[in-house]
């Protein structure tokens, strides 16, 4: 990640290099739910450059560290789905032993 | 710092149907940003392994070489190991050749045809140096267990007197560089639909123009039960938002009789697998891989760069 800063913390663009709209979307629409966040948006300065770029300007803290933070939500979240979703599909298949998923031996022969 | 801020959701998940291949569920309390997200990543940057060099070593079928390299790329091969296994660029074990123990699997096919009878070669006949990397097996999937016919894929076919010898090497990879590598056949997401019948304006209606209006709908959405003669939503996901039924309504003179919105943040998933990895574990892999994705941004160490960097878009962001 480069960041490009100009005295003032707030306000700063973030380089991602072999990023796309998975992230950047997913973290702009995170940054834009934060209170703190005055500005946020993302561009693809060229679509065969594997590069994005995220604009963040806040009220008083440091764009970089509610950028993390940001991050760091969106990681607690991916989390949460995470086991949930481990506990959703070991509860469905204990509901339904046999039928749906039929073949366990990837390795059979 | 901010953990658990107030804006910070926690997404419910639901399971409706699962098979090795096939997955759906809903996932509930996020935004399109995330359901997208784990969308794009299942598709492009999930990773398989597939053949990805191939060296020829007879081959006197009615394909050429390069035509059959391609075919052997599109085999889906067992990935439960790919998570765990080193791309071949960043191998150190083998310098970048690719073609070590931790970051390639090797195969062989020698097939003969020495009969009248035409030998179809297929996916069955490569054999893997790894037991965990074998081609998907689809045999049980179909259905017809005891048909003793496991077909594989079919590669190439061959005539008496023709041969097909070769080395094959899979690597590790992802969608995004080739789609050879996508574990997913499909993967989609729909908003919930919420339909609101205005059942005031609906009584208004004759039998005629009720079952008129629910012949509008492209897709089974509505029925009329013949008892009580009230029309009744029997399938809400079948909608497509399509708006006929909204612009039926109106052209009978009755705006209003239907409402359907779309709830952004209930999404129904449906995943199928190409059999490279199981439907359920695709959707942990891809959270693994988004996870990794934010890691690296979070762990990164900011390297201040001039202003010009970013040239006139930069400046653009900036105001400038
Ligand atoms: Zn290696």
């Amino acid at each position: 990640m480069e960041h490009t800063s100009f005295g003032d913390q707030r306000n700063a663009t973030f380089s991602f290099a072999e990023e796309d709209h998975t992230l950047a979307n997913a973290l702009r629409f995170s940054l834009n739910q934060d209170p703190q966040v005055i500005f946020c948006g993302y561009s693809i300065p060229h679509p065969t450059k594997a590069q994005v770029n995220v604009r963040v300007q806040t009220t008083d803290k440091e764009a970089r560290v509610i950028l993390k933070d940001a991050c760091q939500g969106l990681m607690q979240m991916c989390q949460h789905i995470r086991g949930t979703f481990d506990k959703v599909v070991n509860d469905f298949r204990t509901k339904n032993p046999s039928g749906n998923h039929p073949s366990q031996d990837m390795d059979s022969d | 710092m901010e953990a658990g801020a107030s804006y910070q959701r926690f997404p419910k998940v639901k399971v409706r149907e699962l098979k090795d291949d096939y997955l759906k569920f809903e996932l509930r309390d996020t935004d399109a940003s995330v359901a997208n997200a784990l969308r794009r990543v299942m598709i492009a940057e999930v990773p398989t392994i597939a053949i990805d060099l191939v060296e020829i070593e007879v081959n006197s079928s009615v394909l050429n070489d390069e035509f059959i390299a391609h075919r052997l790329g599109l085999i889906p091969l067992t990935s439960e190991r790919a998570m765990s296994m080193r791309f071949s660029r960043d191998c150190d074990a083998c310098d970048g050749d690719g073609q070590c123990e931790f970051c390639s699997v090797e195969f062989h096919l020698r097939a003969k045809c020495m009969t009248d009878q035409t030998l179809d070669v297929t996916s069955k006949d490569l054999i893997s140096s790894d037991h965990t990397v074998v081609p998907v097996d689809f045999s049980d999937a179909l259905g017809g267990d005891d048909s003793s016919e496991q077909k594989g894929i079919t590669i190439v076919k061959l005539r008496r007197g023709q041969e097909l010898r070769l080395r094959a090497i899979a690597r590790k990879g992802i969608g995004k560089d080739h789609a050879k590598w996508s574990p997913a056949a499909t993967v989609t997401f729909m908003y919930e639909p919420e339909i609101h019948i205005n059942e005031d304006l609906m009584e208004t209606l004759s039998l005629e123009q009720r079952q008129s209006w629910v012949e509008s709908s492209p897709t089974k959405v509505f029925e009329m039960d013949p008892n009580t003669e009230q029309v009744v939503v029997i399938d809400p996901e079948a909608y497509t938002y399509d708006d006929e039924v909204i612009k039926k309504a109106e052209a009978m003179g009755k705006p209003g009789l239907v409402e359907i919105y779309a709830k952004e943040d209930s999404f129904i998933f449906t995943v199928e697998s190409t059999g490279a990895i199981k439907s359920s574990q695709l959707v942990v892999n891809a959270i693994e891989v988004l996870k990794q994705k934010l890691d690296a941004v979070r762990l990164s160490e900011d390297t201040v760069e001039a202003d010009d960097q970013f040239g006139e878009l930069g400046a653009h962001m900036r105001g400038g």
